[in-house]
């Protein structure tokens, strides 16, 4: 993990992470960074960058991008966690997913 | 860096594998577990399954079962195969008539239609959450057409019964159109057949006899805010007009003496009243439930703060997190079961929602803790310009300029088309616990529910990230609160006495 001012660069195995994870981890993270994901070989290169690092962590406006850029990297990275645990369950679950998902619609929208 | 800071987080609660029993050997030798979802709670361990059974086990008990050495000679296994914990003594036309007991509501349509008859409200609590505007903003009033198109569109819910509630700000603001849609409701529910049930959550600032006659005629259930002692209510809920709790104590009374003297006319509904958690109230759970009582209320609704609305604003003087929420929460309930003890009446609402399902695998209606929860397909919030919102937590986000949760216009949506809209759809599956990580695993799931409004306002995402969510650890407390108290024989009869109708 490299971290300069107002940004951070983390590597991913993309043997562990999908792109999918990391793409929708970037997503839940649109509103308080810019991502740049780039993908080489068997690795994922992630660039987080944040115009006010103390803001976009839910610190104070201007805070020091230094102490906030590598926690900002770390919530990120628990986002990508999260999303791929998710993508791994949804593999495990998923026809139980569907059928609960499908009954509570059809049963909503007045179908049997 | 991710793993160790999802190590550091790491629940008490998983999923036990499923073992297969190894070829030749009996039952007698070895037994299995299927599925089941286990917390360690203390030095023990709980055991839930899908059907909303459990079982406690001792650290050893534990060790022997997930090992699959469990003997039938064993004084535990009996229980356990009664639960459906043992592989192969399943009695699946149990296990699943009491799931489907307990999750009935994967069969109807939404329930709870929410009518905001107006954003004006003369008060200003501390921890408003309905985006309530000032008494002079009429413009936020709800029009009688507007209500009586969303009356129409509640009944067109497969549902066969419903509940209209009238909400604000504060509804009494707009008086002649609530009267008008209760009015309009009552003939619709004769027409069409449908079991109707009408409510009203006021702050009774307005209420006067004339109003309190036509609600009662109308068979209308009356719900107020009372957040404790004088002055801890009236801190919370902030009145122009000076003291908030004067009038809710009073008309507190009145509904009271008029339950006690049914008529043969029309049913009188024992009022009720809600109580929201700011850090305030910490440190008073006693006199808390101590007013309580000396109204003579017989339920509590201890509902925790969410960091929504003004509330969200003010979260660092009102707010606090799960943990300490859990230490109120555990606290007061334990005060109401000494004061049971005693022979007061009175029980916490939350907790006999839960314990319906852990006890009786009911579904209590509780629409914030199931799963799907209830947005769109357990209830519709419908707000005073005929915006038709998932629910009134979503409505409220709507107000800060979001609309990712309005679903439709009364006048230009049909309810089919509600039912089937991306919205209603993405917060059936974000919400659905078979889907997300964390919970698919928690000893909990059979009992919960998470809330995609509250994932999206506090973590940016419908889908939340459960183990840092606040919300996830409030009913964590909760369950482990509840749970704890079963385990007192002595309590646990009390306890199951509140959901024993």
């Amino acid at each position: 993990m490299k971290t300069n001012e107002g940004s951070k660069k983390l590597v991913l195995d993309a043997g562990i992470y999908s792109g999918e994870a990391v793409k929708l981890a970037a997503f839940v993270f649109s509103d308080k960074a810019d991502i740049r994901i780039v993908p080489r070989g068997k690795v994922l290169e992630v660039s987080i960058s944040a115009e006010d690092a103390g803001r976009a962590s839910g610190g104070s406006e201007g805070q020091n991008s230094s102490s906030i850029m590598p926690l900002l990297g770390a919530e990120f990275m628990n986002e990508v966690l999260n999303q791929q645990c998710r993508i791994d369950l949804a593999k495990k679950n998923s026809k139980i997913a569907g059928i609960i998902v499908t009954k509570a619609l059809l049963s909503a929208a007045g179908e049997k | 860096m991710a793993q160790k800071q999802a190590a550091k987080k790491t629940d008490k609660s998983m999923a036990l594998p499923s073992k297969r029993s190894p070829a030749g050997k009996t039952a007698k030798s070895r037994s299995v577990l299927p599925q089941a979802l286990w917390r360690k709670i203390g030095a023990n361990y709980l055991l839930t399954n899908d059907s909303g059974h459990y079982a406690w086990l001792k650290e050893k008990d534990f060790a022997l079962v997930t090992a699959g050495k469990m003997t039938e000679r064993d004084p535990l296994f009996g229980e356990l195969a009664a639960k459906g914990f043992v592989r192969n003594r399943l009695d699946f036309n149990d296990l699943a008539s009491k799931w489907k007991k307990k999750n009935s509501y994967l069969y109807y349509g939404p329930s709870l239609h929410i009518l905001v008859l107006t954003l004006r409200c003369n008060h200003k609590c501390l921890y408003c959450q309905s985006a309530a505007g000032g008494a002079g903003a009429k413009h936020t009033d709800m029009t009688a057409e507007i209500a009586r198109k969303s009356v129409d569109l509640a009944f067109n819910s497969p549902n066969p019964a419903i509940t209209i509630e009238f909400q604000g700000g504060e509804p009494l603001l707009n008086w002649e159109v609530l009267k008008s849609a209760a009015a309009y409701a009552r003939k619709k529910a004769k027409i069409t057949g449908k079991e109707l049930q009408l409510a009203l959550v006021s702050n009774f600032s307005l209420m006067n006899a004339e109003k309190a006659e036509f609600l009662l005629r109308h068979e209308v259930s009356i719900c107020t805010s009372l957040d404790g002692p004088r002055a801890l209510h009236d801190k919370n809920r902030v009145c122009a007009s000076g003291s908030s709790y004067a009038d809710t104590v009073k008309w507190i009374k009145y509904f009271q003496a008029r339950h006690e003297k049914q008529v043969p006319e029309y049913r009188v509904f024992k009022p009720s009243a809600l109580l929201t958690v700011s850090r305030y109230s910490l440190r008073s759970h006693k006199e808390i439930v101590d007013e309580y009582v000396r109204l003579g209320l017989e339920d509590i609704f201890i509902r925790p703060l969410a960091p929504i609305g003004y509330a969200k604003r003010l979260w660092d003087t009102i707010g606090y997190d799960a943990k300490d929420f859990a230490a109120f929460y555990f606290k007061s309930l334990d005060y109401i079961l000494k004061l049971n003890k005693r022979g007061v009446v009175i029980k916490e609402k939350m907790a006999a929602m839960m314990l319906d399902k852990i006890v009786n695998f009911r579904d209590p209606g509780y629409l914030d803790a199931r799963c799907p929860c209830g947005a769109a397909i357990g209830q519709l919030a419908y707000n005073y310009n005929g915006d038709i919102y998932t629910c009134d937590e979503g409505r409220m986000v709507g107000w800060e300029g979001d609309d990712l949760f309005r679903i439709g216009n009364v006048f230009k949506d049909g309810y089919k088309k509600l039912m089937t809209c991306p919205t209603t759809k993405v917060c059936v599956v974000s919400s659905n616990l078979e889907a997300q990580p964390a919970c698919a695993r928690c000893a909990y799931k059979p009992y919960c529910g998470v809330c995609p409004v509250y994932n999206y306002e506090t973590q940016g995402s419908l889908w939340g990230n459960m183990p840092a969510n606040d919300r996830c650890g409030l009913f964590k407390g909760i369950f482990d609160a509840l749970f704890t108290l079963l385990r007192d024989p002595g309590k646990a009869a009390i306890l199951k006495k509140w959901v024993a109708k």
